[in-house]
C-alpha cells in the first residue's frame, strides 16, 4: 500500500484543463474569464494538498461482466470488462483534491460569488484527476497498464465503491464514503488500473464506447 | 436603459449598478427597469447559451450582474407593487452534497424573476414540504448528482402528492433524463440551468 501527498505550484495546474472542466471543451474563454480562472487558481492551488493511496493486487477477469480483485468479486459490467482481457493484477486507487482544498473552496464560497464558486469547483475536478495521473506515473511495474476505471462510470454501479473501500484502511487519505456512495471531500476519485503482460491498453473509454446517451460522455 | 441591458448581458456587475442608479435618476420605476432592461438582457444571454455562443460562466456573470442590480431596486419596491414570476424552493436531495449545479439553477431562476428559496444540500422530503408551505411556493426543484440519490426524488414527489400540495415539481442533475423524470411523476425536467428557467416558466404559464 503506497500513500502520497503532494503540493504543486499554480502554474503546474494547466488552465486549459480547468477550462475543459468548466465546459469549454475546444473553445477558449474570453479574457475576463481567463483572468478569473488564473486568479482563483493562484489563490487555491498553493493551499491544496492532494493525496492518493494505491495498492497492486492479484486480479482476474471472471466473465464479460465480473472481475475479482484480491479475492473479492466486483461487477464493472460489460463495457469495462471488455477492456480487461489479459489482466493479471490490478492497481486499486483512491485519490482526492484533499480537505485543504475543500476548506479553501469553502472560504471562497463565503464571498457568495457564484462564478468564483464554479471556477473553484472546476479546479477541484482537475486536482482530483491529477492524482490519478500521478498514480499512473508512479507505477513502474512490468507489463501494460490500462486506462483508469471507476465505479459510477461505464455502467459500473457506484455502490461498489463500498467494496473497493473495504480493501483500504478506514478513511483512506481522509476520504469518507457515505452510505449513498458519495466521497467526501467531494473532489475525490476511486477506481482501478488493470495490469497484465498481454493486456492491450485501449484508448480513452469514451472514444471507443458506443453509448452516446451516457451523461458522463467526454469528448476528449 | 441600453446601458443597463448591456451591463447585464455582458455580466458587468459594477456597471449594472451604476446604470440602475442612472435609470432611477431618470424617474424610471423599479418595475419598468426590471421589465424593460434587466429581464430582456437575461433572456438574451440565455438564448446565446442555448445557441452555443456563450458558456456557463457567461450565464453566471449575467446572473451576478442582475443580482447586484436587483439589490439596489429591492428596497425601493413596496410589497405588492411588484410581482415575481413565482416562488421556487430548491435543494439537493438527501444523501447528496453536490451543490454547484443546483446553485447555477437557483442563480438563473433568480436572475429571470423568480423568488428562490435555496435549501442547500442533503435535504429531506419533510424539509422540502415544510419550506414549500412556509413560502407558499409554486415550484419545488430537486437536484441529484448520484445514481444512488436520484431514487429519493420519487419519495419526495410521492410525499408532496400525498400531502395534497398544489405545486409543480421539477428535477435535474447529471444522471437524470426526461424518461426518469416522467417515471417518478415530476412535472418538469431540465438538463441545464438555462433550460430550467424555460421549463419553470412553462409550468406556471
Amino acid at each position: 500500500m503506497i500513500e502520497r501527498a503532494f503540493q504543486i505550484s499554480p502554474e503546474e495546474l494547466p488552465e486549459k484543463e480547468v477550462w475543459f472542466a468548466m465546459g469549454y471543451r475546444d473553445s477558449v474563454p474570453d479574457q475576463r474569464i481567463r483572468d478569473m480562472v488564473r486568479d482563483i487558481r493562484n489563490e487555491l492551488v498553493p493551499k491544496a494538498t492532494p493525496r492518493y493511496i494505491y495498492q497492486v493486487v492479484e486480479a482476474e477477469r471472471l466473465s464479460s461482466r465480473q472481475v475479482r480483485f484480491a479475492g473479492k468479486t466486483f461487477n464493472p459490467e460489460g463495457i469495462i470488462c471488455s477492456y480487461l482481457k489479459g489482466m493479471t493484477h490490478a492497481l486499486l486507487f483512491i485519490g482526492t483534491a484533499g480537505w485543504e482544498y475543500e476548506k479553501a473552496k469553502e472560504e471562497l464560497k463565503e464571498s457568495e460569488d457564484i462564478v468564483a464558486d464554479f471556477i473553484a469547483d472546476s479546479i477541484g475536478t482537475v486536482l482530483a484527476e491529477m492524482t490519478v495521473s500521478r498514480i499512473e506515473q508512479d507505477y513502474d511495474g512490468p507489463g501494460t497498464i490500462s486506462m483508469p476505471y471507476s465505479p459510477g462510470y461505464c455502467n459500473w454501479d457506484i455502490r461498489e465503491q463500498h467494496l473497493l473501500f473495504s480493501l483500504f484502511p478506514e478513511k483512506p487519505c481522509g476520504v469518507i464514503l457515505s452510505e449513498s456512495s458519495l466521497m467526501m471531500p467531494e473532489k475525490s476519485v476511486s477506481g482501478f488500473f488493470a495490469l497484465g503482460e498481454t493486456l492491450q491498453r485501449q484508448p480513452y473509454h469514451c472514444q471507443i464506447c458506443k453509448n452516446n446517451k451516457c451523461y458522463k460522455r467526454r469528448n476528449a | 436603459m441600453d446601458k443597463l441591458y448591456d451591463a447585464i448581458f455582458k455580466g458587468m456587475a459594477p456597471l449594472a449598478k451604476t446604470a440602475v442608479l442612472e435609470a432611477l435618476d431618470n424617474d424610471k420605476s423599479p418595475q419598468d427597469i426590471i421589465d424593460e432592461s434587466m429581464i430582456p438582457a437575461m433572456e438574451a444571454i440565455g438564448q446565446e447559451f442555448e445557441a452555443g455562443n456563450v458558456f456557463v460562466p457567461n450565464l453566471l456573470l449575467s446572473a451576478r450582474a442582475m443580482k447586484s442590480a436587483l439589490e439596489i431596486l429591492k428596497p425601493l419596491m413596496m410589497a405588492g407593487l411588484t410581482t415575481t414570476l413565482g416562488t421556487v424552493v430548491i435543494g439537493t436531495v438527501k444523501g447528496d452534497l453536490h451543490d454547484i449545479g443546483k446553485n447555477l439553477v437557483a442563480s438563473m431562476l433568480e436572475g429571470r424573476g423568480f423568488k428562490v428559496i435555496n435549501l442547500g444540500t442533503d435535504v429531506s422530503k419533510e424539509r422540502f414540504i415544510e419550506a414549500a408551505k412556509e413560502n407558499n411556493a409554486d415550484i419545488i426543484c430537486l437536484s441529484a448528482l448520484l445514481t444512488t440519490t436520484m431514487d429519493y426524488m420519487k419519495e419526495i414527489v410521492d410525499a408532496v402528492r400525498a400531502d395534497g400540495l398544489d405545486i409543480k415539481i421539477m428535477v435535474g442533475g447529471a444522471p437524470l433524463t426526461q424518461d426518469f423524470a416522467t417515471s417518478i411523476g415530476a412535472d418538469g425536467y431540465s438538463s441545464n440551468a438555462n433550460e430550467a428557467v424555460v421549463v419553470a416558466k412553462k409550468l406556471l404559464s
